[in-house]
Order: C-alpha cells, then sequence, then structure tokens
C-alpha cells in the first residue's frame, strides 16, 4: 500500500512540474545557482586543502648559518639541529650549492652574481622532521634554542606559511558557507513560493481531496515530492554546471601553479551527493514551510 | 443513524444559521431536507461531516460525537459519508475514471480494483460508457451522476446530498432523483437537501423543514400521484412507506 500511495505521490508530482514547468524552472533555476556557487567554493577549498596536507608531509625547516659554520667540525648549529628524536634527515646545503640551485631556478638572473668574490648567499641545514611526532611546544623551543645561537642567521619554518594558507582555507570555506547558505536559504523561500503558488492553484482540488476523506498527508505528500524534485533538479544542474566548468578550466588551469593548485580535482563523490541531498532537502523544507495549515486553508 | 440534539451553528458576526435542532434519522431512512435559500441546509449538512463545527449541541453520526472526532481522524468519518454537491465539485483535471476512484486510491487499493469498482459503481448510475471522458465533456446530469458515483464507490452508510438537482432541468432532476431512491432501496440512509417542495409532495416521506435556521416540521409526507411523473412517484411513494414502516 506504501509503494501504492508513493507511486502515487510521485505521478502527481510530476504532473504537476509538467503543468507549470515555467514558474517550477525559477525555483530549480535558484536552487542550482546557490548549489553551484556553494560547490565552486566547495571546489577550490577541497583542492587547497588537499595541496596544504601534501605540503604539510613536505615541510622543512632551513636554518641559514654564518659562512664557514659547516666547514667547522664540532659545529655547535649542526648538532642542535640534528640532536632531537623527531629529526628525520639533515641535509647540509653549501653556500655554492645554495648559489647553485637558485641559478637553476631563475636561470634569467644567473648574470647577475657573476663578477661578486663570495658567495652571495649564507650555507643552510633544511631539517626533515616528523611534524605529528612531536609537540608544538617542544618543536618552538627547540626552534628558539637554534634561533639564539650565534652561528644561525635565520631560521625558517614552512609551518609559518602553511598556517596562514591554512587560515585562508578557513576564510574561503567560511565565506562559501555563508555565499551557499544565504543563496539557498533564497532558494528555500523560492521554492516556498513556487509551491504554494501552486496549492493555491489547486485549492478547489485540494477542498474536494478532504471532503471525500483525503488524509492531510495524502493532500500535502504530492507538494512535498514536487519541492523534493525542485531540489534534486537543482541539485543535478549544479553538478552538471561544476563538472562542466571544471572539464572547461582544469587544462588551462593546470598550466599555471595557481590553476593546478585550485581546480587539480574535481569533487569527491560524497561531496557530490551532499550537494544532491541538499539540494532535495532545501526543496522539501521549501515544500513544508509553503504548506502550512493556513496555507491550504485548513 | 443521524441524531442531531440542541444543534445550534453560529458564525463569526453572530449570524446564526442554525438553532436548536433536533431530529434523529435512522438508519436506511430517507428523507428531504428543505427550505428556502438561507434557510441552513447547507449548514446543517456540513456539520454532519464535519466540514463545520457545532457552537451548540451534539451530533452524533453512528452513535459517535462528531465535534469530538479529532481532526486528524476527520477524513476517516468523512469516508464512511457520500456526499453529492450541488456544484458538483468535480476534479477537472481528471477522468471520470480517476474522479470516481480517487477514495479507493486514498485507500491504496490496486489500480485494477479501482478499475473494477468505479466500473461496477459507474454501472450503477449509469455511466460505464463515460469512463475516459473528462467533467468538461459531460452534460449538467452525467456530472451530477459522476458526482453521485464518487459518494457512492465506498459504499458508504450515509448519502447527503446539497440540492442535488439545483443545476438541472426538471427531466434530469427526476432522473437524479430516482437514482437517490434506488440507492435507498439497498439500505444506504439518505438525506437530501432541497428547496423544491416538489419532490417531497410527489413522492412523500420523510420531510425536515428548515426556516431561517429553525426546524419548524418534521413529518411524514403522502405523497400525490397523479402529479408529475406520476407513475414514478407513485412507485416511489409506496418505496418511502414501506422504507418508514421498517424503521419504524
Amino acid at each position: 500500500m506504501l509503494v501504492r500511495v508513493f507511486g502515487y505521490f510521485l505521478s502527481e508530482a510530476a504532473m504537476s512540474l509538467r503543468r507549470s514547468w515555467k514558474v517550477s524552472l525559477v525555483a530549480i533555476v535558484t536552487i542550482a545557482m546557490s548549489l553551484f556557487i556553494g560547490g565552486t567554493f566547495l571546489l577550490l577549498t577541497a583542492n587547497l586543502s588537499r595541496v596544504v596536507e601534501n605540503w604539510r608531509g613536505e615541510a622543512r625547516i632551513v636554518i641559514y648559518l654564518t659562512a664557514d659554520e659547516l666547514a667547522k667540525e664540532d659545529s655547535r648549529a649542526v648538532l642542535l639541529a640534528s640532536e632531537p628524536p623527531w629529526v628525520t634527515a639533515v641535509e647540509e646545503v653549501s653556500a655554492a650549492e645554495a648559489r647553485s640551485r637558485f641559478e637553476a631556478t631563475f636561470p634569467s638572473v644567473r648574470e647577475l652574481f657573476k663578477d661578486w668574490e663570495e658567495e652571495p648567499l649564507p650555507p643552510s641545514l633544511e631539517v626533515a622532521f616528523e611534524a605529528d611526532s612531536v609537540e608544538a611546544e617542544r618543536l618552538d623551543q627547540w626552534l628558539t634554542a637554534l634561533r639564539s645561537d650565534p652561528s644561525v642567521l635565520m631560521v625558517d619554518d614552512d609551518r609559518d606559511w602553511l598556517r596562514q594558507l591554512e587560515a585562508l582555507i578557513a576564510i574561503l570555506t567560511g565565506l562559501g558557507a555563508v555565499v551557499g547558505m544565504a543563496l539557498l536559504t533564497a532558494a528555500v523561500f523560492t521554492i516556498a513560493s513556487v509551491i504554494r503558488l501552486t496549492a493555491y492553484l489547486y485549492r478547489d482540488e485540494i477542498e474536494v481531496m478532504r471532503l471525500v476523506g483525503a488524509t492531510e498527508l495524502f493532500i500535502r505528500g504530492p507538494f512535498y515530492v514536487e519541492g523534493t524534485f525542485q531540489g534534486l533538479i537543482g541539485g543535478v544542474l549544479a553538478v552538471v554546471g561544476l563538472f562542466g566548468g571544471y572539464l572547461l578550466l582544469n587544462p588551462k588551469a593546470s598550466t599555471t601553479f595557481l590553476g593546478n593548485v585550485l581546480i587539480d580535482r574535481f569533487l569527491s563523490p560524497g561531496a557530490l551527493i551532499s550537494i544532491l541531498l541538499l539540494g532535495s532537502l532545501a526543496g522539501l523544507l521549501g515544500a513544508v514551510l509553503s504548506l502550512r495549515r493556513e496555507e491550504l486553508g485548513q | 443513524m443521524i441524531q442531531f440534539l440542541h444543534v445550534g451553528k453560529a458564525f463569526p458576526g453572530g449570524r446564526s444559521a442554525l438553532e436548536d435542532v433536533c431530529f434523529h434519522l435512522e438508519r436506511g431512512e430517507f428523507a428531504f431536507l428543505s427550505g428556502a435559500s438561507g434557510a441552513g441546509k447547507t449548514t446543517l449538512l456540513k456539520l454532519i461531516y464535519r466540514e463545520i463545527e457545532p457552537s451548540s449541541g451534539q451530533i452524533l453520526v453512528n452513535g459517535r460525537n462528531v465535534a469530538s472526532i479529532p481532526r486528524a481522524k476527520v477524513p476517516f468519518l468523512r469516508r464512511t459519508i457520500g456526499v453529492v454537491f450541488q456544484n458538483f465539485r468535480l476534479i477537472s483535471r481528471k477522468t471520470v475514471l480517476e474522479n470516481v476512484s480517487y477514495l479507493p486510491r486514498i485507500l491504496g487499493m490496486s489500480q485494477q480494483e479501482r478499475r473494477r469498482l468505479a466500473y461496477n459503481t459507474l454501472r450503477r448510475v449509469g455511466l460505464a460508457h463515460r469512463m475516459s471522458a473528462f467533467p468538461s465533456e459531460l452534460s449538467g446530469g452525467e456530472q451530477q451522476r459522476v458526482t453521485i458515483a464518487r459518494a457512492l464507490i465506498n459504499r458508504p452508510e450515509i448519502l447527503i446530498a446539497d440540492e442535488p438537482t439545483g443545476n438541472l432541468d426538471p427531466e434530469l432532476s427526476w432522473e437524479i432523483v430516482r437514482l437517490f431512491l434506488e440507492i435507498n432501496g439497498k439500505g444506504t440512509t439518505v438525506l437530501l437537501a432541497t428547496h423544491e417542495h416538489s419532490y417531497v409532495q410527489a413522492l412523500g416521506g420523510r420531510s425536515l423543514v428548515l426556516d431561517r435556521g429553525r426546524l419548524v416540521k418534521d413529518e411524514y409526507v403522502e405523497g400525490h400521484v397523479g402529479d408529475i411523473e406520476s407513475d414514478f412517484a407513485g412507485e416511489a411513494t409506496d418505496r418511502r412507506r414501506s422504507s418508514t414502516e421498517r424503521t419504524a
């Protein structure tokens, strides 16, 4: 019996969508737009988060030393750098090696150092470590000790700019959530208005249904399904739009660093299902809001 | 079957539609409810299937106090009462079959069951051949018969009709009244509201008369054979008399 009743809801909802497709389209487009914009933020932050996670694994601490420090056999800085158990590798980069790396990275300015008598860049120690196996406080104490050593010119901690990037991701996520929710709220009210209008068009029919003994669920069910349909279709359109945009921009974006970072991969299946569910729920909520008792002339 | 105990109904603004109405309609009885326009006939009928609630008094349908039925249970009351409206109230976008089989659909019957039941009910009112038609394709009489079929499909114990002949020409009106008598002949309690006294005078039977919200007459009337549709009227009077004797 439940299957038959649900079948009735589906057929009535489909018929209503067909009959009033123009007004339904307004609701569908509104919800598609809001989910598309929310999905765009989700796509960007998901890619950015993944990149940050990868970089976190490769994070280094670079300790810049005075010119002759690496030549010393009993360098206190080298000892201090390799002492902690969480340090997994210490690579010594001589001043000549640093210059060679710089010239390889920026070949257009290699002539700049041609006539220099001294090495332009200081020697350094590149320290790899397991960030997960050490408390942040102990790591900071270790860095403070290094910074206070007279042979250390500067300590560059990759985690500093990773933290800034994480803050940026948090801002983007928050912004996406706020914009997405605001648009989704507007979409819910649009759907509510469309359903209310449909219910108004069918008010005579609803009255007859009620008089012959239809329960409220039986009367409202098709409208709930219609709202859910509108939300689901909006969600599908948003996903199609996002995927289309991704296919269009990804080949071009992958040639630039920022583009590669922001739209390297498409959304996960879980995220796509969430968009569809969110759309459906927004549609259902719109229908529920629109069919309060007084709206149906009860 | 239907019992009104000192029922009053006042609408917002203080206008009184019914005052101190008392009557008892037995199971299987046929009664005419007559009175001028505005006498309170429609209000009285609406109280039976609880489209509105009384301001005072009690209405018992099948022994249950209608006013005390929770709102969520009202649909179940309505499924036991067939209602025929003056203005038909058919769903224009649905076919005759869909209009008639709406209640079976609510009850979760299969399409095959619904179709069979609707066919049998439409055959009873002589419209089995118009199952696929839309209400707009039917004459007034046919639309009214569809409304009657819709009211009958769940085999209600009570059938109430509000001016079912109000929009029909005299010939069709008699056809509809004949249908109500046939339905009553099979045991359904019928309360037929009309402002036409001629039916009561011609057919006879239980007559409830309202005047400005008060029940001014509750009597058994002898039919006058020889009036319009005399043969039919005489036949009907015999049936009413036997029905009255049965309930007495």
